[in-house]
């Protein structure tokens, strides 16, 4: 991959090892031709040294690669590493922010599919001759591919290696640990208001929370993300777990929300707060925000040491 | 050449300071010539980084062939060339092209609340472009993506149903075109909010759509549709004798020896034409397809001859200022600086009017 013109999904044998935070010796490595996950074939002629992350997981990828001293912008939603928040924004909830975005000057563009950058915005850097990859991780192995694809984009494709086989190994720890003990029907809050705002059927918190030892209840379908209170009721959740608490929701709010006392978790009081960023976020913290939520589904459960 | 004097003479429009201006018709072309063209040159000069006057100018005349060293970096050329120019040009022809439209559908209507949108064209529009995000394929063809082709096809469509529906019903034909065009707007109205609804991730694209903007205009979109508004435009020009002649009334024009029918026809298939082009490349934008027609009559009578291109001028310098001023604060939608700037100075003009204004 890292050596991709020939499109081969396995490792380059012939990389290079490099020490973490020295300069690639790139030459091996560039050019290089990667397939995004909208399927677009883009080519990286040189070694990118000007960076633009369009999304916050793609912000903590560089930085957690060894490559944040290479990026010229990021979004207003950067919030980790400190060092992210400081970066120009390019890209906000409103769409990509052309002029600084163009000013910025960058080589490589790393956007977010799924809309998280409007298509029409993303379409237009690429009129402009700019290089863009759109990354849009659909479940867990695909946070771990997209790190490698931009290892692979940035020159630090070796890095990305170790990063993704290290968070592997701590996935699949957690997971073992968690799928040992019952599965509680879990209720994953992503928001109350207007609406009830949950995970869609097969979707990357859905992944997220079976890995984490609970039995997802979802919205019925793949692309609706609101449920009726009927539903949630009918699938009686043993746990709920609040990631909007970073928003405000608090336990004794759910529970105090008229009709929700019948549900088993809150006659229990199996309500508890998650930080939502860790466990969504598509980045090199994901294995963090899975012992996270484990932790919140499975208070008690002890997890294998966090440090691999 | 006698439909216009029969305008002037039944139309009694009486303005108070500004009637001064009614018979300076050629002064208010220039004044508007030259606002559009300062609020071109403030367009591509002003924007969300701040480029040195003299880099702009550089790379404009560069472009224009003269030689100039080139003292500016790569990205500054772009942000000129490719980003601001084709958007200042866009909101120029889409203010125009609106502002023509606007101007036709109150005359053929003989109605002061027409506007663009009346007859479908906009919840035509909206759903063709909401239809367009929701299918999962992403074509891009010379930067017209689907959402640009759904949403003229979708105004044209709407257009072309309200005409057909209408011609069948025994109402007076203005008021059966109307009515209709309420009717059918509201149920693609429907329509919209249950594509909305099922949007899901991607409810924010067709919101912006609704908003309108000119922050997506590129060459290619530009080219796409200049030609058709500046030629449907034209067309329109041509034929301002039949939109004086409409204005008496059917009868009276009747008896002038026109076709009504087919005059109707023809001019509102061309104002729908230019108003499917106009919304396909900026999204909805309220008010100047509106008030610039009003503004302009009020200034220099209803001679169609008159008003239809100093509408389009005024158009085009509203809308492009209107553009200038969304930017400034970051990305504003157009739609709201149009309402806001174009509502106050609309009141004023018609505090100042005397009694006899009408369409």
């Amino acid at each position: 991959m890292a050596c991709g013109t020939g499109g081969s999904p396995s490792q380059s044998p012939q990389a290079q090892p490099t020490a973490v935070g020295s300069p690639t010796p790139a030459a091996a490595e560039f050019p290089v031709t990667l397939v995004d996950d909208e399927g677009t074939s883009v080519t990286i002629k040189t070694e990118p040294l000007r960076i633009a992350s369009l999304s916050p997981a793609n912000t903590e990828t560089v930085f957690a690669l060894g490559a944040g001293d290479r990026l010229v912008g990021g979004t207003e939603f950067d919030d980790f590493p400190s060092e992210a928040a400081a970066l120009p924004d390019l890209a906000t909830y409103n769409g990509v922010l052309m002029e600084q975005l163009v000013a910025a000057d960058p080589d490589l563009v790393l956007a977010a599919g799924n809309d998280f950058n409007p298509p029409a915005d993303i379409a237009r850097i690429r009129e402009l001759g700019i290089p863009v990859i759109v990354l849009y991780p659909e479940d867990v192995p695909g946070v771990l591919h997209d790190i490698e694809l931009i290892g692979a984009a940035v020159g630090r494709g070796d890095e990305a290696e170790t990063m993704t086989s290290d968070m592997q190994a701590r996935i699949d720890a957690i997971s073992t640990a968690t799928a040992a003990v019952e599965q509680p029907r879990t209720f994953y809050e992503m928001g109350a208001e207007p609406e009830l705002y949950g995970p869609a059927d097969q979707s990357f918190v859905t992944d997220m929370i079976t890995l984490a030892g609970g039995e997802p209840i979802t919205t019925g379908s793949t692309t609706a993300f609101s449920l009726s209170l009927e539903r949630l009721v009918d699938e009686d959740p043993e746990v709920i777990i609040l990631g909007d608490a970073n928003y405000g929701t608090t336990a004794e709010e759910v529970a105090a929300r008229p009709g929700w006392d019948v549900m088993t978790a809150v006659k229990s009081g199996a309500i508890r707060p998650v930080d939502d960023i860790i466990v969504t976020r598509p980045g090199p913290r994901l294995a963090d925000g899975l012992a996270a939520l484990a932790h919140a589904v499975h208070p008690g459960l002890a997890l294998p040491s966090t440090a691999p | 050449m006698s439909a216009g004097a029969a305008t002037e003479a039944r139309s009694a429009v009486r303005v108070g300071r500004l009637g001064v201006l009614r018979h300076r018709p050629v002064a208010i072309g220039l004044g508007a010539l030259a606002a559009l063209g300062v609020a071109i040159v403030a367009g591509v000069a002003f924007g969300n980084i701040a480029v040195p006057i003299g880099d702009t100018i550089g790379i404009l005349a560069s472009r224009l062939g003269w030689p100039v060293a080139t003292s500016w970096p790569a990205s500054t050329e772009t942000i000129v060339v490719d980003l601001r120019l084709p958007r200042v040009l866009t909101a120029a022809v889409v203010g125009a092209g609106l502002a023509v439209a606007g101007t036709t559908f109150q005359g053929l209507l003989r109605n002061p609340l027409a506007d663009p949108y009346v007859l479908g064209t906009a919840s035509g529009a909206a759903l063709g472009a909401a239809i367009a995000v929701l299918i999962p394929v992403s074509v891009a063809w010379l930067g017209f993506g689907l959402v640009h082709a759904l949403a003229f096809s979708g105004a044209l469509i709407a257009v072309a149903v309200v005409w057909r529906l209408a011609r069948t019903t025994s109402l007076s034909s203005l008021t059966a075109l109307l009515l209709t065009g309420y009717a059918v707007g509201s149920l693609l109205a429907a329509g919209l909010s249950v594509a909305m609804y099922a949007s899901g991730a991607q409810l924010r694209q067709i919101i912006f759509y609704l908003l309108g903007g000119f922050s997506g205009a590129s060459w290619p979109q530009l080219a796409a549709a200049a030609p058709l508004v500046v030629v449907g435009s034209v067309l329109i020009l041509i034929r301002a004798r039949s939109l004086n002649a409409l204005l008496l009334g059917e009868e009276t024009a009747a008896n002038l020896g026109m076709n009504v029918r087919r005059e109707r026809a023809i001019l509102l298939s061309l104002a729908a034409l230019v108003t499917a082009a106009a919304v396909a490349v900026s999204g909805l934008i309220g008010f100047v397809g509106l008030i610039v027609p009003h503004i302009v009559r009020l200034m220099v009578g209803p001679n169609a001859r008159l008003v239809l291109p100093l509408s389009a001028l005024v158009g085009a310098a509203f809308l492009t200022f209107a553009d200038l001023i969304a930017r400034i604060p970051g990305e504003l939608p157009v739609g709201v600086v149009t309402a806001i700037v174009g509502a106050p100075f609309f009141i004023i003009i018609l505090r100042r009017a005397r009694a006899g204004y009408e369409v």
